[in-house]
């Protein structure tokens, strides 16, 4: 249906608009947009900020007033709406599952409606129920209600991907279970994300996970305005206005920490020291100062080498993220140390 | 004559009175099921026509079943016509009402899954909602037919047909030769009736209702 490019296909939103009859102002006010192909973008904002309908625009659950909606170049607004949507998965967070049907008629519903033969809709049941962790054996003939909150939202992941389609928009699909549960599921997606690279629009009102999942998070104000529309780490080491400031919280440092490995930064020497505290290989920048805050101490050891504290706050002190932190990588430290300094 | 006596001596008239008294339902319910799940897919989702439908039947409701019934006879006549009418009439509130509400209370969730899926409007209201709320629009049918099994014994007024003609006989002549028992048999008749739809109703449930709505979590 779209053209697709090997990194799948863009999402370009121009100019638009969603203007309820009846309202004084319009929801979706004037909101140009482009959406990489094969990049997860956040919509992020408070309640009622018009993110689910922007979003809901684009498969066209709510028709757009005015302005253009193209993905892979092809104007969504000229298609058939019930067809645009068979090729858009579509994930919300009270999931929806058809509690009449089995798990494995939920996910094979669309294939179904694009007539794919009964023996690939089959393969691509169980396929896809592997790639969510439910093992199809035990999971293909059960009923939603005989499932946790979390199994469900598994089924309704798989069941937006079932026709593979390149587009997939997301309403805050992991928001309605416990935060052991969520944090599980986002990892597990973020994994899957990196294998896939559907080009997919999340919405949600949890920076954290904004940070988390996103490839380039869009801060929105009312009426969907974008107050900023960048990467995770250029939005923490420098937040436009007080609006996205206040949405980031305290401690934009830490969030930044937790957005780098240890293997970002420079060892200081390539041998572990087992007198060290020690961090996991691929643990975040957090984990390491965690480790040193804790033992008091003002570099650990990684399997790969061993860290400084200076090269801590050097990788996240300013300029890091425009990606000039070797340059200004002393006198960021400097910085930092008398900001230190101030504090006590 | 005992009761016993009563039924085995009137058998042949008792039995007929009965097979008679449920088919007369039984074709009632059948129309106004069509029509009233109909009616019910039709106007769910526009208040006005939704509202409408409803007053209307609620209305037919409030009319006392000899009033209708002897208002029905110029138009069609003494006999099976008017009892059909009057009973298909009288059924449609429970089942448009139930069938509204059926297909209104479907998870919002759910359906806006189907719609965000790509199922059209008409294969979200035949395969999700229509499912979902046949176990609520099964129970209108029910009620309905308790009711009509009831309503019928008053047919006998029109010289319809049941087993009201029991009752009413054996009311007119109480005191004389068997007219209690004519007036019982009738009675418990048209119980034995209701709970045999009853028991109907519930194998239909059960061989109905998507076995995903009954499992336990």
């Amino acid at each position: 249906m779209f053209d697709r490019d090997p990194a799948g296909v863009r999402i370009e939103l121009r100019e638009l608009t969603k203007h309820y009859p009846g309202q004084p102002a319009p929801a979706v006010d004037n909101v140009s947009l482009d959406i990489p192909a094969g990049e997860l973008v956040v919509f992020v904002g408070p309640s009622g900020c018009g993110k689910t309908t922007t979003m809901k625009m684009i498969n066209r659950l709510v028709e757009p007033t005015s302005g253009q909606i193209r993905i892979g170049g092809q104007d969504v607004l000229g298609l058939h709406p019930d067809e645009l949507r068979r090729h858009i998965g579509y994930a919300i967070q009270q999931v929806g599952l058809f509690p009449h049907l089995t798990v494995g008629q939920n996910v094979a519903m669309v294939p179904k409606l694009l007539g794919w033969p009964a023996a690939k809709v089959a393969a691509r049941v169980e396929e896809l129920l592997e790639l969510v962790s439910l093992d199809p054996g035990t999971f293909r003939d059960r009923f939603p209600r005989q499932l946790s909150g979390g199994q469900q939202q598994r089924v309704g992941v798989a069941r937006a991907l079932a026709a593979d389609p390149p587009v997939m928009l997301m309403d805050e699909p992991f928001g309605a279970t416990d935060p052991i549960t969520r944090e599980h599921l986002q990892n597990e997606f973020a994994k899957l994300q990196k294998q896939l690279r559907k080009t997919i629009i999340f919405v949600t009102h949890d920076f954290e996970e904004a940070i988390k999942l996103g490839d380039r998070i869009a801060v929105l104000r009312e009426r969907s305005h974008i107050a900023q529309y960048d990467t995770p780490a250029n939005i923490l080491a420098a937040p436009a206005d007080d609006y996205v400031a206040g949405f980031i919280g305290q401690d934009a440092t830490l969030k930044r920490l937790a957005l780098l490995r240890v293997e970002d930064v420079p060892y200081e020497s390539p041998l572990p020291d087992p007198a060290l505290p020690a961090v996991a290989a691929g643990a975040a920048l957090r984990e390491a100062l965690d480790a040193m805050v804790a033992r008091g101490a003002d570099r650990c050891s990684t399997p790969s080498g061993v860290i400084t504290y200076a090269e801590l706050c050097a990788a996240v002190g300013p300029g890091a993220a425009t990606g000039t932190a070797t340059a200004t990588g002393t006198a960021a430290n400097a910085a930092q140390e008398e900001v230190t300094a101030g504090d006590r | 004559m005992t009761f016993s006596e009563y039924v085995v001596s009137r058998w042949g008239t008792l039995s007929l009175a009965a097979a008679e008294h449920a088919l007369v339902v039984a074709i009632a319910i059948g129309i106004a099921t069509a029509v009233g799940v109909g009616i019910g897919l039709l106007t769910y989702e526009t208040p006005k026509a939704r509202g409408a439908s409803l007053a209307l039947s609620a209305g037919i409701l409030t009319i006392p079943s000899l009033a209708l019934l002897t208002l029905l006879i110029p138009i069609t006549g003494l006999g099976w016509g008017s009892t059909l009418i009057a009973l298909t009439g009288y059924a449609f509130l429970p089942i448009i009402r139930n069938t509204v509400t059926g297909l209104r209370g479907v998870d919002a969730a759910t359906v806006e899954a189907g719609r965000g899926m790509g199922l059209s409007s008409a294969r979200v209201l035949l395969r999700v909602r229509l499912p979902l709320a046949w176990p609520l629009i099964l129970a209108g049918v029910r009620i309905s037919t308790q009711m009509l099994i009831g309503i019928a014994a008053i047919a006998a007024y029109v010289d319809g047909p049941g087993l009201g003609n029991q009752i009413f006989e054996g009311l007119a002549r109480l005191g004389s030769v068997n007219s209690l028992n004519a007036t019982l048999a009738g009675t418990l008749g048209i119980v034995v009736i209701a709970v045999l739809f009853d028991a109907g109703f519930s194998a239909v449930r059960l061989l109905t209702t998507p076995r995903g709505l009954r499992v336990r979590p």
